[in-house]
């Protein structure tokens, strides 16, 4: 009775999950022919097991030191946050000081500013600082997030107070109550912010494409937009280059599947 | 646990401080020319860094006190990050020149004059070359490299065709009926291949025709004259009039050489510096002959690049001995060696054709004799990027020949004037 | 909005202060607490000047950075756009030149139109992620996980990655897309090279890969919404349709809001897909340029910053005002249970 009812429901997610997903196996395709193959007409439906493919993107791209980079960028940009936004979210929500309301109001601003507002002059202030081309600079700005920091702060008062009040009757200062109480609440913000951050950082392109143009230093998004400046239509190469970016970030999400979701969902609630 | 925070803190301030405080300048290293020199070397082309490597190998080996870093920067990046660097005077010691940026840089003083240092010598290269990076009357770039166009053929499908492979003899008339029979829409195979692409398709068509870019005096455009059009007129229509060509936007769609390496295409008029692919593609068997001739004869546009040497270097002397190397026999013959360029060296261009014997690369080096060099001006840069827009358009069909060799005039003929 | 409701509250305790201080009866009393009562107010305010100190430290590093990598750039970004730039540097006074030059640029109105259909295709994205969700949320199972991950597969592949993939689906002559409608009869364009399709094109690959994450959004929003409100309303003869429309839109709207502020924000700022699906050299390209493209060839390929500056603030002021109408209209749709 129940399952007479579904099958419409199963059908139309179906639909959409193949809608979704038939890009991803054309590109897997495509990715083991030859240039002739890909461009045949009817289009073969058979790979032509063509794994030169792939050796031709680790010759045109430097892809397990980008792939490296990638990772040590993402690393750096998640700790730091999480680290500087939940000291500032913590104080943001709880610590009373002056001009904490009107302080908070000014990082949000960035918040509502374009990045196009303030991209020239990050790269210049690195161009002065001689930390173009480097995986510093590239880091560097994003280590700092107006976004983080509001959203662990609406976790934070989100949190009961009692906790707070009963380690601050036991004497502890407001360093103690934030590390050793306050964070391991925070932890479902935490990893939402997290995984929001492994998310944007690994897929970052303009920051990257503008501060980088050593093929040793850059990340896989610029590398990927590098090799299609080498390859123009070479499709089969690009394609094989395209899945071996992408296939970290969905293997991370495939692992952590619901931290991810959970993680969206609740940025979607506040 | 506190101490440890309050580290983490203090690093933090720091690197903030550091940052908002932009003015700090790098410093220079030591310019005396007896202490241990490092100079940087900018390059854009990842198949020639290995050459390039050996090159600075061998000039390492003469000068144990200099040693030179590579930097390899992509094509697509290369000028917007250059220029960046010279404004804040930080590009490196030496660097890559193309024709379109050497008047852009000789003219606004970002370059060394190699005219008058010692042992300066350009009678070994093309005096085309020589010409082109010479400005003011003191040339700025010595010579490394030329390309020329030729007629790339597929073998395959002329035979199926029955017909006869392209010869030095052809004319444009031959061209346009060979085009004719090799295009099969059954098969989605074409003829030719003519896309909107300047150096290695209209401009070689428009000096065919006896007609011109840019005046002598680089004050005016010559895109409306009869001859000019007549040019372009004959790439467009294999398009338009015989169809024997993909269209613009199947050409965007996929890339010109790509439909000639994977057999879509009978001919292509394209740069020796895609012999390596053409000779990698699978299946492909290609060969190249001399472009064609049209009504006034025969044209094909050189090109070339030269190395030069940043005019705010704190090591003008070790760069000028590198540069010199670089222009010497040793260095060209490296090249010549590598396959991936045609050495501006002359004399070395043997060695690059035995590189590929499947292919008559000696049609490239032939042509040299009715060389016509790229046009260039005070600052090609940025009417040549107008320029394409606007043949994009052109291309695709969204504006006539005539109205946009119109706007092609007067856009080229505004941006001349700024000199 | 919590930021509004914290400064509303404090721009009204020192009238509160002040009027408590006018009240006071005895100027002796008064004078002989005036001390200690300011310090116990300004501490009830502020806390303790401990307090202060933590405070201003554990916001320091966060506020520095913002301040030296967001917030002083953007300053120096309005000075910027006044000012002409030489080739090799060299930054003069240009007044209002920039805004004049922009404002006459003849392409500022295609690629303002660009950007504003653009954004308006993506809020497609919105209805129909919130009929995936609701169909998800009739499943139960391990289904669930399984379509969520497909679904989410868009989201997470990096979009330079995605855009190659699309660039090759929508190959004209041997791309899968014109493929499939040759199949059913239909003679497909060039998709990305055609300055009559690129937009829209690029518009579907923009839903295609928002539409798992919204419906994440979506899914939560509907698990949100208590059983009994359904279940009252089966009782009073309301079928799917008028449920759907009557409980679930209104209780989703919070959801909706958050949604299409997020979505018309990333709209305006559309780049990848213009440099990546399309590229430099592209016949579609004249017709298809977007605001933030326009920014990106301005500073970073013709070496014009300061029109480019002027851009970027033009874009932001544009995007500050857009989201301050969709906060004000909000009011009128948005339900907050």
């Amino acid at each position: 009775m129940r399952s007479q009812r579904l099958w419409p429901v199963h059908v139309l997610l179906a639909v959409g999950a193949a809608a979704m997903v038939a890009p991803f196996l054309w590109q897997l395709l495509t990715s083991l022919q030859t240039l002739g193959e890909a461009t045949h007409v009817p289009p073969t439906f058979l790979p032509g097991w063509r794994w030169s493919n792939y050796a031709e993107v680790f010759t045109s791209m430097p892809f397990l030191r980008q792939f490296l980079n990638t990772v040590v960028i993402t690393v750096v940009r998640v700790a730091a946050q999480l680290l500087f936004c939940s000291m500032a979210a913590y104080a943001f929500a709880r610590l009373r000081f002056p001009g904490r309301d009107v302080l908070f109001l000014v990082m949000l601003s960035v918040l509502m500013v374009p990045s196009q507002a303030y991209l020239l002059p990050q790269y210049q202030i690195l161009m002065h600082l001689g930390l173009l081309n480097t995986l510093t600079g590239i880091v560097l700005p994003g280590l700092f997030s107006a976004f983080g920091t509001f959203m662990l702060r609406q976790f934070f008062l989100s949190l009961p107070l009692d906790v707070e009040e009963a380690a601050r009757l036991d004497g502890a200062g407001p360093v103690r109550i934030f590390w050793s109480v306050m964070l391991p609440l925070a932890k479902p913000g935490l990893i939402s912010l997290g995984v929001l951050t492994v998310l944007w950082s690994w897929n970052d392109l303009l920051w990257p494409l503008v501060v980088t143009s050593d093929a040793g230093r850059m990340p896989l998004s610029v590398g990927l937009a590098t090799l299609q400046g080498e390859h123009v239509t070479d499709y089969p190469v690009l394609m094989a280059g395209s899945l071996l970016a992408s296939l970290p970030m969905i293997v991370m999400f495939l692992v952590s599947q619901r931290r991810i979701t959970e993680g969206i969902a609740f940025t979607g609630s506040k | 646990m506190t101490r440890k925070l309050s580290a983490l803190l203090c690093a933090a301030a720091l690197v903030a401080a550091a940052s908002a405080c932009s003015s700090s300048t790098s410093a220079a290293g030591g310019g005396d020319a007896t202490g241990p020199v490092t100079l940087t070397y900018g390059i854009w082309d990842p198949n020639q860094k290995p050459a390039m490597q050996q090159i600075v190998t061998a000039f390492e080996k003469l000068h144990p006190n200099i040693t030179v870093d590579i930097e390899l920067t992509p094509n697509a990046d290369y000028w917007q990050k250059l220029q960046t660097e010279a404004a804040s005077g930080t590009a490196p010691d030496v660097f890559w020149m193309s024709t379109t940026r050497i008047g852009l840089y000789a003219g606004q003083g970002q370059l060394l004059p190699l005219s008058g240092r010692p042992g300066f010598e350009s009678s070994p290269f093309p005096a085309s070359l020589n010409g082109i990076y010479t400005v003011g009357g003191k040339q700025y770039g010595m010579p490394k490299d030329y390309d020329t166009i030729g007629l790339w053929y597929n073998k395959k499908l002329f035979d199926a065709a029955g017909v006869a492979y392209p010869t030095a003899a052809w004319t444009w008339q031959d061209v346009i009926d060979a085009s004719k029979k090799l295009t099969d829409p059954a098969k989605g195979t074409w003829g030719i291949a003519s896309p909107d692409w300047t150096q290695e398709n209209l401009y070689n068509d428009i000096f065919q025709a006896g007609g011109w870019v840019v005046s002598p005096d680089k004050k005016s455009s010559g895109f409306t004259d009869a001859k000019t059009l007549s040019g372009m007129q004959y790439a467009l229509d294999f398009i338009t009039k015989y169809k024997t060509s993909p269209t613009a936007q199947q050409m965007t769609d996929t890339d010109p050489s790509q439909l000639f390496a994977s057999g879509k295409v009978a001919m292509f008029t394209d740069g020796d510096w895609d012999a390596l692919t053409y000779k990698n593609a699978p299946g492909l068997q290609a060969d190249v002959a001399p472009l064609p001739a049209g009504p006034q004869g025969r044209a094909t546009v050189i090109n070339g690049l030269a190395n030069v040497i940043y005019a705010r270097t704190p090591h003008a002397d070790a760069a000028w001995e590198f540069v010199r190397f670089l222009g010497g026999q040793q260095a060209n013959a490296i090249q010549a060696a590598s396959g991936a360029v045609i050495p501006a060296y002359h004399g070395l261009g043997d060695a690059w054709v035995k590189s590929m014997p499947q292919f008559h690369l000696q049609t490239f080096v032939d042509q040299l004799d009715h060389a016509v060099p790229y046009p260039v001006s005070a600052n090609t840069g940025p009417w040549a990027t107008a320029d394409q827009t606007i043949l994009d358009q052109i291309w695709a069909g969204k504006l006539s020949l005539n109205a946009g060799a119109q706007q092609l005039k007067s856009t080229t003929d505004a941006d001349l004037a700024k000199g | 909005m919590p930021v509004t409701r914290t400064v509303g509250a404090e721009a009204a305790s020192p009238s509160s202060a002040g009027s408590a201080a006018g009240s006071a009866v005895s100027v002796a009393a008064a004078r002989a607490g005036a001390r200690s009562r300011l310090a116990r107010r300004v501490v009830a305010r502020h806390g303790h000047p401990r307090e202060w100190v933590w405070g201003y430290l554990m916001v320091a590093p966060l506020a520095l950075g913002l301040a030296g990598f967001y917030l002083w750039p953007i300053v120096q970004s309005v000075y910027y756009s006044f000012t002409s730039w030489g080739a090799f540097g060299g930054q003069q006074w240009a007044g209002l030149a920039n805004y004049r030059a922009f404002l006459s640029d003849p392409q500022l109105p295609k690629a303002a139109w660009n950007t504003v259909l653009y954004s308006l295709l993506l809020l497609a994205s919105i209805p129909l992620s919130i009929v995936f969700a609701a169909l998800l949320n009739q499943v139960r199972g391990r289904s669930v996980g399984l379509y969520r991950t497909l679904y989410f597969i868009p989201v997470v592949s990096m979009p330079a990655a995605v855009a190659m993939v699309w660039r090759w689906l929508y190959n004209g002559d041997y791309g899968l897309i014109n493929y499939l409608l040759s199949l059913v009869g239909i003679h497909g364009p060039h998709w990305v090279s055609d300055g009559r399709f690129a937009v829209y094109a690029m518009a579907l690959v923009g839903i295609w890969s928002v539409v798992g994450y919204n419906m994440i959004i979506f899914a939560a929003g509907l698990k949100g919404i208590p059983r009994h409100y359904y279940e009252a309303a089966q009782l009073d003869g309301a079928g799917r349709v008028r449920q759907f429309f009557s409980i679930t839109l209104p209780l989703l709207s919070p959801s909706i809001f958050f949604v299409s502020v997020v979505t018309v924000i990333s709209g305006l700022q559309m780049f990848d897909y213009v440099l990546l699906m399309l590229g430099r050299s592209n016949p579609a390209l004249a017709d298809s340029k977007t605001i933030a493209y326009l920014f990106y060839e301005y500073v970073f390929l013709d070496h014009e910053q300061g029109m480019g500056c002027a851009i970027a603030v033009v874009l932001t002021v544009a995007l500050l005002l857009l989201t301050a109408v969709q906060f004000r209209v909000q009011k009128r749709w948005v339900h907050y249970a």
